[in-house]
């Protein structure tokens, strides 16, 4: 029931939304919790529409020996 | 031996026991051959033991059931025994006393003792394995940059998700590739946005595989900080690598289903998430604003029940009040002698003024009224159908009967002729 984090995995995000759906459409909880949790959710939404905005269809490559060591260079569109 | 002639003849025995001499001779040695046409009578496996010539075999079914990888037909084995000759039908075999695995036997034999020790160890056990993220932020691969593994990967990947990948290029075959997949691992598990990593080679012979058999590649993958997708080869070719991973697929174009989901499907349920928190709170509204309904229906009922219980308040007192009210007028009526004799002269005042004031009204209706008028000398002209008044000649026709009222009588009159 806590708040999710900014860390939070895709799917913890996507999970606690769907809990706070359901919890919103029991039709079960006070208005003012119903707000709370109305926010809740589309602060949830957006994160987990961010997140899949956030994929480039990026490709680096870690060539020879892997000395680039997780650098940006190497990257281009595939 | 006899002569006969000029000849020497041999008894077949004399040849047998000749041959049987010299290949008393040969030791036990090992001899690498492909098992065929295997078959038990009893005490014994019969079997040949072929190359491009053949000879038959045979083991003690004692020795033969102890054996750790029991050959099947088709089986390349290393087999250890003696050259026996069987003197009366001059025929030659070999008695087998150990035998293992050649060949891909050997390599399988490998494989099944590096999965064995995994297995105790317990890397292989499902409880083990990790479930895969739904949207990892970057993907690892692991392969050929120049390998197919690496298009299929990609393609199928791309048309589900644009995931960011990171490759590592490694040899997926050969004595170096090994090696270079551990350091691979460990290059990818320390890109912290790095959610799940996918090995991945295309399908080949055994012996091509054998980098995913490799102890060191199984360990790291076991390891690995984030969930591993094993690629390997085709259906058909398990390796331990597979049995290690988080997660095996088929084929490298199977992995990117594994560990992406599809965007459309994605896009759609937060779609319905966010259709969903509104329809909720609209239906939170709505049963808040039942509940508020609810309320004003009971605070009406309140209300009508106060006003019941006023009334039966007023009631209960009316009738507490009865008996007081009895009282007051009981007590009235003690006092009533005294003051009627006040009464009867306060009404006889009244009734005199009223008498008065009486008789002036009239006097001034007098004066209204139209029998006054009529004796000043005008009349009344009346329609005797309707008894009404007739006011102007417009109401009048020649002819036509018309009644006058004067002071002191009536008289019917017809009118001759009008002038408007």
């Amino acid at each position: 029931m806590s708040e999710a984090p900014e860390h939070a995995t895709f799917e913890q995000a996507l999970a606690r939304l769907d809990e706070v759906v359901a919890r919103l459409e029991s039709g079960d909880v006070g208005l003012e919790e119903a707000v709370r949790l109305f926010e809740q959710g589309q602060a949830l939404v957006a994160t987990c529409r961010e997140r899949l905005a956030r994929a480039q269809q990026r490709i680096e490559e870690l060539t020879g020996q892997g000395t680039a060591g997780g650098g940006a260079d190497g990257e281009a569109p595939f | 031996m006899k002569t006969v002639g000029a000849r020497h003849v041999w008894a077949v025995q004399e040849i047998t026991a000749a041959l049987g001499r010299r290949l008393e001779g040969i030791p036990s040695v090992w001899v690498e051959a492909e098992i065929q046409n295997l078959r038990q009578r009893g005490g014994q496996v019969y079997f040949t033991l072929r190359d491009t010539h053949q000879i038959d075999g045979s083991m003690r079914v004692v020795l033969f059931d102890r054996l750790e990888h029991r050959p099947t037909d088709g089986s390349l084995v290393y087999a250890y025994g003696r050259v026996e000759f069987w003197a009366e039908r001059a025929q030659i075999s070999m008695r087998i006393e150990r035998m293992e695995p050649a060949g891909e036997g050997a390599i399988l034999a490998q494989i099944e003792a590096t999965k064995a020790r995994l297995a105790q160890e317990g890397l292989l056990s499902d409880a083990r394995k990790r479930a895969l993220p739904l949207v990892p932020r970057r993907i690892g691969l692991v392969t050929s940059a120049v390998g197919a593994a690496r298009k299929d990967v990609l393609n199928n990947l791309w048309s589900r998700f644009p995931a960011d990948v990171v490759l590592a290029d490694v040899p997926v075959q050969g004595p170096a590739a090994p090696h270079a997949i551990v350091r691979a691992l460990a290059l990818l598990n320390g890109i912290p946005e790095i959610d799940v990593i996918i090995v991945a080679r295309g399908g080949g012979p055994l012996e091509d595989l054998m980098a995913f058999n490799d102890e060191r590649v199984c360990r790291a993958i076991a390891a690995s900080r984030a969930p591993v997708v094993s690629a390997v080869g085709h259906e058909k070719d398990v390796t331990v690598c597979d049995l290690v991973a988080d997660r095996r697929v088929s084929t490298p174009t199977a992995a990117a289903e594994a560990v992406v989901a599809d965007k459309t499907v994605l896009d759609t349920q937060l779609d319905d998430a966010a259709r969903g928190l509104v329809r909720g709170l609209r239906r939170v509204r709505e049963s808040n604003a039942a509940l508020l309904g609810h309320r004003t229906l009971g605070l009406v009922a309140g209300l009508r029940a106060s006003e019941q219980r006023a009334t039966a308040q007023v009631v209960a007192a009316e009738s507490r009040l009865g008996p007081a009210v009895r009282r007051v007028a009981d007590a009235a009526a003690l006092s009533l002698p005294v003051g009627r004799d006040r009464l009867e002269r306060a009404t006889a005042g009244r009734h005199q003024a009223a008498v008065q004031r009486i008789a002036a009204n009239a006097a001034l209706l007098d004066v209204l009224s139209p029998s006054r008028t009529v004796a000043r000398g005008y009349a009344i002209v009346r329609d005797p159908a309707t008894r009404r008044p007739v006011v102007s000649v417009g109401d009048m026709q020649a002819g036509a009967d018309l009644e006058l009222e004067l002071r002191d009588g009536r008289a019917d009159v017809t009118v001759k002729e009008m002038h408007p």
